[in-house]
């Protein structure tokens, strides 16, 4: 799933706020980690590889609602500490291409930084439990582990959302009050659009407020079922990029994006540090 | 994603929203959001929309990329509301929603150029955010145009058709491979060009001028309207949603105007 697809409005504030606390805390704290040695290095190197996600996400699978994300790869890549700056920024700019909420882009980051950190983790575990000549086999294992999990928080945070717990007044979405009525002449022209026009009894809404939630069971039902063709479809795809990679450049897989193979100009030997 | 057709419309442009202050637009980007944050009915969700669509005819906007994209949404939101929504009402909204909101987002970014939406941004997060921001922005132009080339040499040499989409998969996966290893030795050639140009931890970006206070001024007035008739219709449920269907009919007057206008200058 990697990103949640749901749209401004329907999370309550306290959720997608928290979210947004929660991320900047963690990119502000990613951000101070990583702007300590060889900060010119990281920045176009971030800026590579999140339009590389981007890239990837620009292609949908259209009768599943899934695309292509690239985090694991990104995550291995990368590393923890700047995978958490990247699934931000290319939240932000999906947000504003339109192809996702802005106020779910802390929440947004969280799963996309805590997917490519997962991914990062059980890649580098499996390379070391398997060998390096297994690199298909322990990505396809990553990518479908970190997918189910993300997913499973993607599921997590729409029951948080739309549980009867947090259940939240939705006021006009009730359909027996919208009516089309003369706001000049009382009830001059009264149309039902969604009923009989009836009365509408606020009284009788208290007894509704439960059935308005959302429905957190079909959604985990329609989610984890079509969620695993994506996360096979991602994890064929990961595996197959990275067995490439693997073959043609082995130490862009196995140390990281950030292996130190430059030569030094002189005169800057510091490197921007 | 028509990143390329999107930063064309963006600079190129010369409507009264490429005019209005990159500020001003992200205000009211703030405040169109905090509607459709707010709203729950399905007549002011619509409404929201029609005021965005007469925004996309009088600016000029290429209607089928400005819809395209904020059609993008609707596809996963459609999946959510059917999965989640209550009752057919509430997906309805759900999908509004998702529409209204990315095609906010989409006339802000079709109106101003890139590094001016990212400035503002880039002033408040820590420099390395900010920088990689603009430099994804930046990135993603060069590795779509490449990923496009990749594909068309991958399928002229393979012959690849749309019955064999296992074929087409590998093909595609090689041509991700290739465009990951060129995505590095170009972080590394941009790498080499800041080390030359002495990058110390901070990209600058020149501010806009204001160019019209008025238009900012009616954008932002309008966008609080929007906002204040969101609210209202929301804490104010009982009371005035049998005039609810009032509500669409102002913007819709004002697109069907701006529709018959540009259709007679053009």
């Amino acid at each position: 799933m990697s990103h949640i697809h749901i749209p401004d409005g329907v999370l309550p504030f306290w959720l997608w706020g928290s979210g947004w606390l929660l991320a900047l805390m963690l990119v502000w704290v990613a951000a101070r980690l990583s702007e300590r040695s060889d900060v010119r290095r990281k920045v176009p190197l971030l800026g590579v590889v999140s339009a590389l996600m981007l890239v990837a996400m620009s292609t949908e699978v259209v009768p599943i609602a899934y695309h292509i994300n690239l985090t694991v790869i990104a995550g291995a890549l990368l590393g923890p500490v700047l995978s958490v700056i990247a699934a931000f920024i290319v939240q932000v700019v999906l947000a504003m291409l339109g192809h996702g909420g802005v106020t779910v882009i802390g929440l947004n980051t969280l799963i996309v930084g805590g997917e490519m950190i997962v991914g990062w983790a059980l890649f580098r575990g499996h390379v070391r439990i398997l060998g390096k000549r297994h690199v298909r086999p322990a990505d396809a294992i990553a990518t479908v582990l970190a997918l189910a999990l993300s997913t499973s928080a993607l599921v997590g945070i729409v029951w948080l959302g739309g549980s009867a717990a947090t259940g939240r007044e939705t006021g006009s979405l009730d359909p027996d009050t919208l009516r089309f009525e003369n706001p000049f002449s009382e009830g001059a022209v009264s149309i039902g659009l969604f009923s009989g026009g009836e009365e509408h009894h606020p009284e009788a809404d208290e007894g509704d407020a439960h059935a308005d939630n959302l429905n957190v069971k079909r959604f985990a039902t329609v989610v984890y079922t079509l969620g695993p063709l994506g996360w096979l479809l991602e994890a064929f795809v990961t595996a197959s990029v990275l067995g490439y990679v693997a073959r043609v450049r082995p130490v862009l897989v196995f140390e990281g994006a950030l292996t130190d193979t430059r030569h030094s100009i002189p005169g800057d030997e510091t490197g921007g540090r | 994603m028509h990143i390329g057709s999107v930063d064309e419309s963006a600079v190129l442009g010369r409507s009264w929203l490429h005019r209005a202050s990159p500020n001003a637009k992200l205000i009211a980007l703030a405040l169109m959001i905090g509607a459709v944050v707010v709203t729950w009915n399905v007549l002011v969700a619509l409404a929201l929309a029609l005021m965005l669509m007469t925004a996309v005819t009088t600016a000029n906007l290429k209607p089928r990329l400005a819809y395209g994209l904020a059609a993008y949404p609707a596809i996963f939101a459609l999946v959510f509301a059917l999965s989640s929504a209550p009752n057919a009402l509430s997906g309805t909204v759900i999908v509004l929603k998702a529409v209204v909101a990315a095609l906010a987002a989409v006339i802000v970014v079709l109106t101003t150029p890139y590094p001016q939406i990212f400035a503002p941004i880039q002033r408040i997060t820590p420099g390395v955010v900010g920088d990689a921001l603009l430099m994804t922005y930046r990135s993603t132009f060069i590795l779509l145009e490449k990923f496009a080339n990749l594909m068309r040499a991958v399928k002229l040499r393979s012959g690849l058709t749309a019955g064999h989409p296992i074929r087409a998969m590998r093909a595609t996966t090689r041509a991700l491979g290739g465009l990951l290893l060129y995505s590095f030795d170009l972080a590394q050639r941009d790498y080499d060009v800041m080390r030359l140009r002495g990058y110390q931890g901070h990209l600058r970006i020149g501010r806009q001028p204001r160019l019209s206070p008025r238009t900012d001024t009616a954008l932002v007035t309008g966008c609080l309207s929007a906002l204040a008739t969101s609210v209202l219709w929301r804490f104010e449920a009982f009371a005035l949603n049998p005039y609810s269907w009032i509500v669409p009919l102002v913007p819709l007057a004002a697109l069907l105007t701006a529709s018959a206008l540009r259709w007679r200058n053009q």
